[in-house]
């Protein structure tokens, strides 16, 4: 059978724009369900991705075919296990998200859909290129919808928020086009052989001026996507104003394509800078984890509050890429699907309360617990996923995370793992004041008339109840798949030198 | 016979030249609800010498002594160019019809300034490029004040006269100097001589003049000040003309003269020439940003693309010689083609909101768009994410072209200044999609031309953005045939 499956998953959505397009606009049912049907699709074909036999070849389903021969860019696809679980939570997270907003989206929903399969589209692309050049296009083609999204569904600061988006993540891959170039010729000029594939071009020893400077530019673009401190600052105002299933993807997918890219482009490309540079990264990503734990904790905004967790959690997946060693490589993959998962379903549980209330003031809550049951043990599953109790996913990601850490230098570790305390405060602290405590006199006006979580609600967090639990179970499920391309990496790197004969005053 | 032969490569002129007499003639004998018929003369004509174009295609040969030059590369930039001529005379009649201006007149001249473009384009020699070039802008100058009871087209129309004259002057000066130090005016001659000079004083004097007119009428900072007024001032339909098929013959221009001419000391005008590229996009950019009148944003936004443009010509400044400097040249050639598409159906879209003339291109008028006419809306915010360089669009590829281009000849700082630069661009060719998809439309929407011709010049243009992007391998093999024979 040779059916160009990662072409389906990727473009399958695409026809599914192309359905929407003929339908009259305000037929909102059939819009939905098209939608979700050609979302469930891509899923669909995205299952055939378990056949990944982990003892065979590096990248397999791979579709190759010429593109623009006058550059040597090609139409490259191809999956290892580490595009595979990628892949695999974004179809996911976009189904999730897309059957999720059935309720909250009422209006221009036809725009919606289309903006959130073309989201997808340039998602997935992401995670399956395998030539750089094709890689850019689906990473530009991502951005787009996105600012159309939180610009147009989001909330009351929503443009300013969305150009904030929109012009941080363009400066950072305008940068990243510029050295993608610059590698792609310079193996061109060496080697006869101008092409953008990514096979060709690992491996290829890149002049250390060349490599330091292309690796800063790699590492705006990724750093500001995942996003690292100090150039997380377009994350908080997105989050706040994107509507719900924006920030469902954002978190849960959006921000994997940072962590993506330095995994998969950065640091195997470019791994004498990728070495040199580590303990800086290292550096910025315990700030990420400390400012973000430290912020969150005192914002009175519900959403914030999570998107700042955010922060934190991902800067322990840059922290376990970068001490390069078989646990924290591991336990980055694994804690950006955890996260994405968990935070995910934070987002979507936020969404839940202020579908009822229109607020997400913290202060505006309490005692929910009577009125809410359901909800809030769903939402306990997940603080406790954030926190990353033991037999859930979070637990898994942030143990190997710390292990490969501690494996580096002791110190690190044990600042780490300070923090780890930290979002169990803020996150049981917020658990607390949102369901325990007295309900708040503004809380009380709704009290007749909320509701528990409706079948639409359960239907869309019962994948992720799923996931969240069977992870923390059976992390093998996932761990099996990314260990042959986590030994790759951390070859690529131990056989590196580090720059010589060139350094930066950093 | 001989005369056959020297006139042969001259088909496409000639198809040209007869098209506007015959639409002048035409025009005088038509009754008033006729004259619609114009347009599709003009387009079958335009057409026509379009077909001509592939049968003189390989000619690499100059006619009347050296004069004139026919090779691949003019070929292209008239393939260009009668794109263009199509496009304009799509958009141009429906805002003409509203304000009554001539439609016969508006025909014709637009086809006299492409005849211009055509003999600037194939200029081997400084004389015919100098009669090419005012061919060209003279008829801007006259479509700029086009509306001649309204006097923002006016000023315009005669700011963009002084100083177009004045550059022109400029130029002029600098080819007297040219031809004083090189005693030839034919443009492979003066290559000749500079070949074996050393760089004198004179000379150096000759190339400021050269490249101050050059740069002058491509609208490059800080040479620009007539572009806002005379674009913001022309009705427009010919705005949307005039900032890119000026802008081809000014690079045709820039092209002959410092490639053809002073390609043998290019080292010595490439510093100017980064110089100027880095200033002018950066220049056009900011100011743009600070602009809310549509018009005027495009106007500054074109400057910014002059600047992207100049960096492909600094690469091949850069390049020394071979493949690497060839391709600078395309990727300049590359720009101009996508450049035009999207530039002139931008300025289409913002004509096509002042069907009530007395809108002027304000932002406010593209409020809540996407609600009134999805379709048109998406378009422009497709031209415009193409304007930015966002893929899958001509647009971006073009950017990407210059990028690798500069890359490739060791200026990769350039290259940086561009990515940079398309950042800031992002800013204010985005505020127009966010005004269109996100704020609610005014109390009185401007009403919307749906006339036929628009929208089909508008589908066009759009369909070849994608395409275009897409797929640029045949246009990039076209420009290495164009090419190959060059250098």
């Amino acid at each position: 059978m040779n059916l160009p499956i990662l072409s389906l998953v990727v473009f399958l959505p695409v026809v599914g724009v192309a359905v929407l397009i003929a339908i009259p606009g305000d037929n909102h049912r059939a819009i939905r369900w098209v939608a979700l049907l050609a979302a469930l699709a891509s899923f669909a074909f995205s299952l055939a991705l378990i056949g990944y036999k982990t003892d065979g070849a590096e990248f397999q389903f791979v579709e190759d075919y010429s593109w623009i021969p006058a550059f040597g860019m090609r139409y490259t696809m191809g999956v290892d296990g580490i595009s595979t679980v990628l892949v695999l939570l974004t179809t996911v997270l976009s189904v999730v998200a897309i059957f999720y907003s059935w309720g909250p989206i009422q209006v221009r929903v036809k725009e919606y859909y289309a903006s959130m399969l073309l989201l997808m589209v340039g998602m997935l692309g992401v995670f399956v290129s395998l030539d750089l050049f094709l890689f850019y296009v689906f990473w530009e083609i991502s951005l787009i919808p996105m600012y159309l999204v939180i610009g147009i569904w989001g909330g009351p600061r929503r443009i300013y928020a969305t150009m904030k988006f929109v012009i941080y993540t363009l400066v950072g891959s305008l940068l990243m086009l510029v050295a993608i170039l610059a590698v792609a010729l310079a193996h061109g000029n060496a080697t006869g052989d101008f092409t953008f594939s990514y096979t060709a071009l690992r491996g290829f020893g890149f002049t250390s001026g060349l490599q330091a400077l292309a690796f800063i530019a790699f590492f705006l673009a990724f750093a500001i996507k995942v996003p690292m401190w100090p150039l997380h600052t377009w994350l908080p105002d997105a989050h706040v104003e994107a509507p719900t299933a924006g920030s469902i993807i954002l978190a849960g997918v959006l921000l994997k394509l940072g962590g993506y890219g330095f995994l998969r482009f950065a640091v195997p490309l470019l791994p004498d800078a990728a070495k040199t540079y580590a303990p800086f990264v290292i550096g910025l990503a315990i700030v990420a984890i400390l400012y973000g734990a430290l912020v969150a904790m005192v914002q009175p905004d519900l959403k914030k509050l999570v998107a700042y967790s955010s922060v934190s959690h991902m800067g322990f997946v840059m922290l376990g890429v970068f001490v390069f060693n078989m646990q924290g490589l591991q336990g980055a993959v694994f804690q950006m699907v955890s996260h994405g998962i968990v935070t995910g379903a934070l987002f979507l549980l936020v969404g839940v309360i202020y579908e009822r209330t229109h607020d997400r003031t913290i202060a505006h809550m309490g005692g929910l617990n009577g009125r809410l049951p359901q909800y809030a043990a769903v939402f306990g599953l997940f603080t406790f996923a954030s926190i990353g109790l033991p037999g859930l996913s979070g637990f898994i990601g942030e143990f190997l995370v710390l292990l490969g850490t501690f494996r580096y230098n002791g110190y690190v570790a044990a600042v780490t793992t300070f923090v780890v305390i930290l979002s169990a405060v803020y996150m049981l602290w917020v658990f607390q004041r949102v369901f325990f405590t007295i309900p708040s006199d503004w809380m009380r006006r709704f009290w007749p008339h909320l509701t528990d979580m409706n079948r639409n609600e359960w239907l869309a967090v019962a994948p992720l109840i799923l996931l969240v639990v069977a992870l923390g179970v059976f992390p093998g499920l996932v761990l099996h798949l990314t260990d042959a391309p986590a030994r790759r990496i951390l070859d690529a790197v131990n056989g590196a030198n580090g720059l010589t004969g060139f350094t930066l005053p950093w | 016979m001989d005369y056959f032969n020297e006139l042969f490569p001259l088909m496409p002129e000639l198809i040209l030249a007869t098209l506007a007499l015959v639409i002048i003639t035409t025009d005088l004998f038509l009754r008033r609800d006729l004259k619609w018929i114009l347009t599709p003369i003009t387009i079958f004509g335009l057409l026509l010498a379009g077909l001509a174009l592939p049968i003189v295609w390989d000619t690499n040969d100059t006619v009347f002594h050296g004069f004139y030059r026919v090779d691949n590369l003019s070929l292209f930039i008239k393939g260009v160019a009668l794109g263009i001529g199509v496009l304009s005379a799509l958009f141009g009649p429906s805002y003409l019809k509203v304000r009554r201006l001539p439609l016969g007149e508006f025909n014709a001249i637009l086809v006299f300034a492409l005849l211009g473009l055509f003999a600037l384009a194939s200029a081997s020699d400084l004389i015919t490029l100098f009669v090419g070039l005012e061919l060209m802008v003279m008829p801007g100058y006259v479509l700029t004040g086009f509306h001649k009871t309204n006097r923002y087209s006016n000023e315009g129309g005669l700011k963009y006269f002084l100083l177009g004259s004045f550059a022109s002057a400029i130029l002029l000066f600098g080819i007297s100097w040219t031809f004083g130090l090189t005693g030839t005016t034919h443009l492979d001659g003066i290559a000749q001589a500079l070949g074996s000079a050393k760089v004198s004083p004179g000379l150096l004097v000759a190339i400021g003049f050269l490249t101050v007119g050059a740069t002058f009428k491509a609208a490059a900072v800080p040479f620009h000040y007539w572009t806002p007024d005379a674009y913001q001032g022309a009705p427009t339909p010919i705005t949307g003309f005039l900032s890119v098929g000026p802008k081809l013959g000014a690079f045709a221009l820039l092209i002959r003269i410092f490639v053809d001419g002073l390609g043998p000391i290019r080292a010595d005008w490439l510093a100017v020439m980064a110089v100027l590229a880095v200033v002018t996009m950066t220049g056009g950019n900011i100011v743009a940003l600070t602009q809310s009148n549509v018009k005027r944003m495009l106007a500054y936004s074109s400057i910014a693309h002059t600047g992207y443009i100049l960096a492909g010509l600094a690469a091949f400044a850069a390049a020394g010689s071979g493949k690497v400097a060839t391709q600078g040249i395309q990727s300049v050639l590359f720009y101009l083609l996508g450049y035009s598409v999207m530039n002139i159906a931008a300025f289409a879209v913002v004509g096509m909101l002042q069907r009530d003339t007395h809108r002027h291109g304000g932002i406010g008028s593209f409020a809540g768009l996407a609600r009134r006419d999805p379709w048109r809306a998406a378009a422009m915010a497709i031209l415009l994410l193409s304007l930015t360089g966002i893929p899958p669009t001509v647009g971006f590829f073009a950017k990407l072209y210059i990028m690798i281009a500069t890359v490739d000849a060791g200026l990769g700082w350039l290259a940086v200044a561009i990515a940079l630069n398309a950042a800031l661009a992002a800013f204010y060719y985005l505020r127009i999609v966010v005004t269109m998809y996100m704020r609610e439309p005014e109390d009185d929407p401007a009403p919307i031309d749906n006339a036929a011709a628009g929208n089909l010049g508008l589908l066009l243009s759009v369909a070849g953005v994608i395409v275009l992007g897409l797929f640029p391998d045949t246009i990039l093999t076209l420009l290495q045939r164009t090419l190959g024979t060059l250098f």
